[in-house]
């Protein structure tokens, strides 16, 4: 039988290929259906931003706040995502309430990000906690979110707030919202 | 001499006439002005008002970043976009309103990335000259279920003072102080 010299080559190429496509696409599947789960019978209250001691503008602070609100919409990974002060949510069985404090902001500048593409970055610093209706904390992280290079300083907010919608989803912590199962409290990173 | 004599205790009893007299009168003038500004006040509170607008976010369902007006009518805080329907609240909704400023480049992202494109560095030196300072108008309203909602409007500079006092005269109230750090840190680099 005569076999041509391409042959192991094809062979090759075929193996890398399906290696390429098969194992991003079932690992992502895996991921996906990972962090579905992860929230799965919790809804959560977005409180409003504290300042703590910064003196940030409170444009600022209310675009963190609608921000999160719309990015953890737009991840349906909680059921429902409530307002701070918004009374259905005291009717609500599984309750997060994700708290936000800034740490660290650095007032940018637009024109000069435009001028100088190195400096002038606005950036922000927060710590996102999630705490059940006791005040156990579930999850604690320290998220960043800033604009280095196109996009006005209020782009920090957005981007902040994708971030911590980003790192929830891919944080775990107990599945049932029964408060007895949250007894194992994930350490600050 | 024909001087008509007047009892002395008659002259004092008009003197006491004419005094009250002018008490009464300066009350009078008192109360007429009174009227007359809170008349001008209730009539600055129900005229309309409108003016042009860049809702950034935040403000019930209207779109974020597109141009419209902002009115206000009656009880009613409306945003609305040239053709589209408006979006509104309750005045006795604002829980705050908060004016702040800030700098922004112009052109939006034709002119970005003409800017990006010129040779030579022209396009920082564009970016040196085009910007604009524009007022932030933020409010904090509560919607039906009790649920606080953050709204920022972008206005031309002095513009949003105007808002501000309008929504004041219809009994908004503003808790926190206007923006002046953050500004002032943000001219500090630009001046540099």
């Amino acid at each position: 039988m005569k076999t041509s010299k391409w042959s192991p080559l094809i062979a090759w190429v075929s193996a890398i290929l399906v290696i390429a496509v098969v194992l991003p696409l079932h690992g992502a599947k895996a991921k996906s259906s990972g962090s579905e789960t992860s929230a799965a019978g919790w809804s959560v209250q977005v409180d409003q931003v504290n300042p703590g001691t910064l003196d940030l503008s409170y444009s600022f602070q209310v675009a963190i706040y609608e921000n999160l609100v719309d990015e953890l919409n737009k991840t349906k990974q909680f059921q429902q995502v409530f307002r701070e002060g918004d009374h259905r949510a005291s009717e609500v069985p599984g309750l997060l309430v994700l708290k936000t404090t800034v740490e660290k902001y650095t007032a940018g500048s637009e024109t000069r990000r435009a001028v100088t593409t190195v400096s002038g970055a606005t950036k922000l610093t927060v710590r996102s906690q999630l705490l059940t209706r006791e005040g156990k904390v579930v999850l604690e992280r320290t998220v960043n979110g800033d604009v280095r290079f196109f996009g006005s300083n209020l782009r920090a907010t957005h981007n902040l707030a994708r971030n911590i919608a980003k790192t929830l989803k891919e944080s775990s912590w107990p599945d049932s919202p029964e408060p007895t199962a949250l007894l194992s409290a994930q350490p600050r990173v | 001499m024909d001087r008509t004599v007047v009892p002395r205790n008659q002259r004092s009893t008009c003197r006491f006439h004419r005094r009250a007299g002018m008490r009464l009168l300066a009350a009078l003038i008192c109360c007429g002005l009174t009227v007359a500004a809170q008349n001008s006040t209730h009539q600055t509170a129900s005229k309309p008002f409108s003016i042009r607008t860049t809702h950034l976010m935040g403000f019930e369902s209207a779109k974020s970043n597109c141009t419209g007006t902002l009115s206000i009518q009656d009880d009613s805080l409306q945003f609305q976009q040239s053709g589209k329907s408006g979006a509104q609240i309750k005045i006795g909704s604002v829980q705050d309103v908060f004016l702040g400023d800030e700098s922004k480049q112009v052109g939006g992202l034709p002119m970005t990335l003409g800017k990006a494109a010129a040779p030579f560095g022209g396009g920082r030196v564009v970016s040196l000259f085009a910007h604009k300072k524009y007022d932030l108008l933020t409010l904090e309203y509560v919607d039906s279920d009790g649920g606080i909602h953050g709204a920022i409007f972008q206005l031309d500079k002095g513009q949003g003072d105007v808002v501000k006092h309008e929504l004041r005269a219809r009994g908004v109230v503003s808790s926190r102080e206007d923006q002046s750090k953050h500004s002032a840190a943000e001219v500090k680099y630009e001046n540099k």
